[in-house]
């Protein structure tokens, strides 16, 4: 029981590092790569919170969590790839 | 009793691999190098902390919603990590040997 | 093309083997045999299996389920994989950060049958330390946290299992 409490607490403090991390970033890409993270582990977390409580069927809502965030993980990706500026040319010379 | 040791130590594992992964966010240099240190946290810390998680059920239909679990994350997390790391290539943020080259162009 | 039989023999095969699998995994996830609820799956099943039906119809792709056993021994060498690639980038992240020296390739993919290059690049990206970063159909285009990755990757232990576990039993 100690041990799923350690976990649940090492992975809140996680989360809280990516939000950190998205809330202070460079680029929207490290915006995106923080709250992805927060995304699968909150996943995790539910599952964690399952077994803390005794109640297994928190398994399913975590199943859910996981489903959604990949769906909107790549929605918000789509969008800022296509509404993303258009690279300069050299920088497009060398992705090639 | 044996199965909740291991579990334990797992679980200890699987955290000590996710608050590596989340340091590792904030002390590597450029974008590129940071999805490496949150793929971390995605795929081993996920195998660790399920496989601990399964290993305290009572192998029923909890152990495999949570295999389903681990699976799911498996395929997904290296899918959006790749549509991250190609949107971010095609927006044209640059790796950092690249800026170094780029850098070195413009001394000359 | 498709109106001289309906079905041949091995579409009907593969719509059995979906509706089987589907039918265990609504049962997996729900658990509970009242008639109603065993109602909606077999509605559900039975959609997804007519959306699978009516989307090959479509695309030429090769109809296959590979589970084989060699499939399964590809996993576990993966999963070995990703636990030693791991243990470097954590020496990588608690080290000094003078040590990193990414670095980016271009790998050749055309040794790899098609309907697996995707599994192909999602291992690259699984096993933490490689990222694959583009792929298009001669080349995958890999971002590497060291130099040593890249080149395991370029002496093809990881393609060449691929190719064993997913191509044809010869």
């Amino acid at each position: 029981m100690l041990a799923l409490a350690a976990t649940s607490v090492a992975i809140l403090s996680v989360m809280a590092l990516a939000l950190a991390r998205a809330l202070k970033a460079d680029t929207v890409y490290d915006r995106i790569l923080g709250v992805n993270m927060v995304g699968t582990k909150t996943a995790l977390f539910i599952a964690i919170m399952g077994f803390l409580n005794g109640r297994p069927d928190f398994l399913d809502i975590a199943i859910v969590y996981a489903l959604i965030n990949f769906i909107g993980m790549i929605a918000v990706l789509r969008f800022f790839e296509y509404t993303a500026s258009e690279p300069d040319e050299d920088t497009q010379e060398k992705s090639k | 009793m044996i199965l909740e040791v291991i579990s334990t130590i797992l679980l200890i594992l699987g955290a000590f691999f996710s608050l590596t992964g989340a340091i590792g966010l904030f002390r590597f240099p450029d974008f590129f190098t940071r999805v490496h240190a949150a793929s971390v946290t995605d795929s081993i810390a996920t195998i660790l902390i399920i496989t601990g998680l399964i290993l305290r059920t009572d192998f029923d239909l909890v152990a495999v919603k949570l295999l389903f679990i681990l699976i799911f994350l498996l395929l997904t997390s290296p899918t959006a990590s790749h549509a991250l790391a190609k949107s971010a290539r095609h927006g044209g943020l640059l790796t950092l040997a690249e800026i170094r080259e780029s850098k070195k162009g413009d001394n000359d | 093309m498709y109106s001289k039989s309906l079905m041949d023999r091995k579409t009907i095969i593969y719509l059995t083997t979906w509706t089987l699998i589907l039918a265990i995994f609504w049962l997996l996830l729900s658990g509970y045999f009242k008639p109603l609820l065993l109602g909606f799956g077999l509605v559900s099943v039975a959609l997804v299996v007519l959306l699978i039906w009516r989307m090959d119809k479509t695309d030429k792709e090769p109809q296959q389920l590979s589970f084989s056993l060699r499939f399964f021994r590809y996993i576990v060498w993966l999963i070995g994989q990703v636990v030693l690639s791991s243990l470097e980038v954590t020496k990588l992240v608690w080290g000094s950060s003078k040590k990193l020296s990414p670095a980016t390739a271009k790998l050749p993919v055309t040794d790899i049958p098609e309907h697996s290059r995707v599994l192909y690049a999602n291992s690259i990206t699984m096993t933490p330390g490689t990222l694959s970063v583009d792929i298009d159909d001669d080349y995958v285009t890999v971002h590497a946290l060291d130099e040593k990755s890249i080149k395991s990757l370029q002496q093809g232990e990881m393609a060449s299992k691929i190719a064993k576990a997913t191509g044809e039993k010869n």
